[in-house]
């Protein structure tokens, strides 16, 4: 009997704290009421594979989020960061460097934020707004608007390589996002990533180096940015300068609900994979219903705002 | 030993603290009081590292120290707790324990956080003192005097020679407060450390501290032991 009321104590913490996989798989399934082509195999196949991008930018936004910022240029490290791979192979380097050289330049791109932010002290919203316009101007004007295709093979490894019906780039991204949870959980640095966004002065009073912290999280959203940017050319073949522009308001609104703080020191990373792809499943059925384009944008809004109420509510029971 | 000398602290032409001396003796408590804008906290940042003072010395054991920052005083064996403010109330008590000096174990090539051990020294530390705390609860979901004993614990665990406590008693009710001062006594006896205390609750410092220092506009009005000046007389320093 203690056994039962244990488990079932443990299944409903675990239900409060992940709520989020709770949500999507409850709307999963009222969808599929409604279109219950959602639950074959080929469509699931499909939200995993294409969701994997909103899922990264939102991991790498929410890193940025942990210390109370936030990081609007990730999508333009998404479009930059690998076209500076393909050009720095084009100019002859080996696929694996031109890989490598795009999250290295991703991360980059996230120290330089993180610098003009802590030294200059320019507030994150204004400084990553500058640095997606810059970014995404420098590859209009390099691609002249024109997508870039003739992706090398081992480039689209991840998108090409198939083990059964699924893509080698899902497994990559299982292995980033497993990395990426250790690191928050676990690590000295990851924890402090919490602390800093919890109290800043308080870390400083305790020798945290507070700025230090915060430039490392900017690194880490570019990086991921790049990521995201790279798995998703290996697997559409291209990289366009539009790219992931649509993904910024799901990269956002996806930390929201999985009840990521706006102010800092809150975020759980299994609940926002799972906002994640409930942003994604919702941009997908919206699509696949033949509904207007437009819409998608109306529901993503309104899911935001019902995560946010739902998150007020969730805090109210838990007592904060 | 603590010996301060002319310490003066000025931002432009406003003076925050004006020659301040005064010597304490190791093991000594000292309640630092005034009105507002007296200096007290100026004073108590300057000896933390937190502040430069703009002129005068400071002498440890003889020997003329400087410190460039919080984390220069700490290695010299300096602690400060200061208003409540210094933990993250979304953290566990044993995040706010070990903030800045966490436990790791290596696992491979890589350094983990050895939770569990963090926890267990946590439970230890606090149940020396005083009663004990669930250390995996959310700091801010403690009392007012829980949050207390957490942050001087904490300022406590660095083994340091001497221990600033800043308006930390502010809002403790009357039962907390006791409790407070038997643990910040028990603190005193059982590791010799000097204490430098700023709180405005004059009753509290007079049960607490061996000297009193009064400051007023960035001066010293008064600095003796504590059974020599009454609340009145402490009151009519510290006023105009």
């Amino acid at each position: 009997m203690k056994l039962a009321r244990y488990l079932l104590g443990a299944v409903r913490t675990n239900l409060v704290e992940y709520y989020t996989w709770l949500l999507f798989v409850g709307i999963y399934l009222v969808m599929g009421i409604f279109v219950p082509t959602i639950f074959r195999t080929a469509i699931l196949l499909n939200v995993l594979v294409q969701g994997t991008t909103v899922c990264l930018l939102s991991i790498g936004m929410t890193f940025v989020m942990l210390v109370g910022e936030i990081d609007l240029s990730i999508v333009a490290a998404a479009a930059f960061a690998p076209m500076a791979g393909i050009i720095s192979w084009e100019m002859g380097f080996p696929v694996p460097v031109a890989i490598l050289l795009t999250f290295l330049i991703g991360g980059v791109i996230g120290l330089f934020n993180g610098l003009m932010i802590t030294k200059l002290r320019i507030p994150s919203l204004v400084q990553t707004v500058a640095m997606w316009w810059m970014l995404e101007g420098i590859v209009l004007i390099v691609t002249r608007g024109v997508a870039k295709a003739g992706l090398p093979n081992a480039w689209m490894v991840l998108g090409r390589i198939f083990i059964g019906p699924i893509p080698l780039l899902v497994f990559f991204f299982i292995i980033v996002v497993i990395v990426a949870v250790i690191f928050a959980r676990r690590t000295v640095t990851g924890r402090r990533l919490y602390l800093v966004g919890g109290n800043r002065e308080a870390c400083s009073a305790m020798g945290i180096p507070v700025n230090r912290i915060r430039i490392i999280s900017f690194m880490i959203s570019g990086l991921f940015g790049a990521i995201a940017g790279y798995v998703s050319s290996s697997r559409m073949g291209f990289i366009s300068s539009s790219f992931a522009v649509e993904w910024l308001m799901p990269a956002i609104a996806a930390p929201v609900i999985a009840g990521v703080s706006l102010t800092g020191g809150r975020g759980n990373f299994i609940n926002v994979i799972a906002g994640a792809y409930l942003v994604q499943l919702i941009v997908m059925v919206v699509r696949a219903g033949g509904v207007s384009g437009y819409f998608t944008e109306f529901v993503q809004g309104l899911l935001v705002f019902i995560a946010i109420l739902v998150n007020a509510g969730r805090q109210r029971v838990i007592g904060r | 030993m603590i010996q301060v000398r002319n310490i003066s602290k000025n931002y432009g032409t406003v003076i925050a603290l004006s020659n301040v001396s005064f010597e304490l003796e190791r093991g000594k408590i000292l309640g630092l009081v005034g009105d507002n804008g007296a200096g007290k906290s100026t004073l108590l940042k300057i000896l933390s590292g937190d502040l430069q003072p703009s002129g005068g010395e400071i002498y440890l054991e003889g020997r003329r120290t400087r410190f460039k920052s919080p984390a220069d005083a700490m290695k010299i064996g300096i602690a400060i707790a200061y208003q409540f403010l210094e933990l993250v109330d979304s953290a566990m008590v044993w995040e706010n324990f070990f903030m800045g000096r966490e436990r790791t174990k290596r696992i491979g090539p890589l350094l983990f956080l050895d939770i569990g051990k963090m926890k267990q020294l946590t439970a230890d530390a606090i149940a020396k003192y005083g009663p004990e705390l669930d250390v995996d609860r959310e700091a801010g979901e403690l009392s007012g005097e829980q949050r207390q004993i957490i942050a001087v614990t904490r300022a406590i665990e660095a083994n340091p020679e001497i221990l600033l406590l800043d308006e930390s008693f502010t809002l403790l009710y009357l039962e907390g407060r006791k409790e407070i001062v038997d643990f910040l006594k028990e603190v005193n006896k059982k590791g010799d450390i000097t204490m430098v205390i700023v709180s405005h609750d004059l009753d509290l410092v007079k049960e607490l501290s061996h000297f009193i220092m009064v400051l007023r506009g960035g001066e010293k009005m008064f600095f003796g032991r504590t059974d020599e000046i009454s609340i009145d007389e402490i009151v009519r320093y510290m006023l105009p």
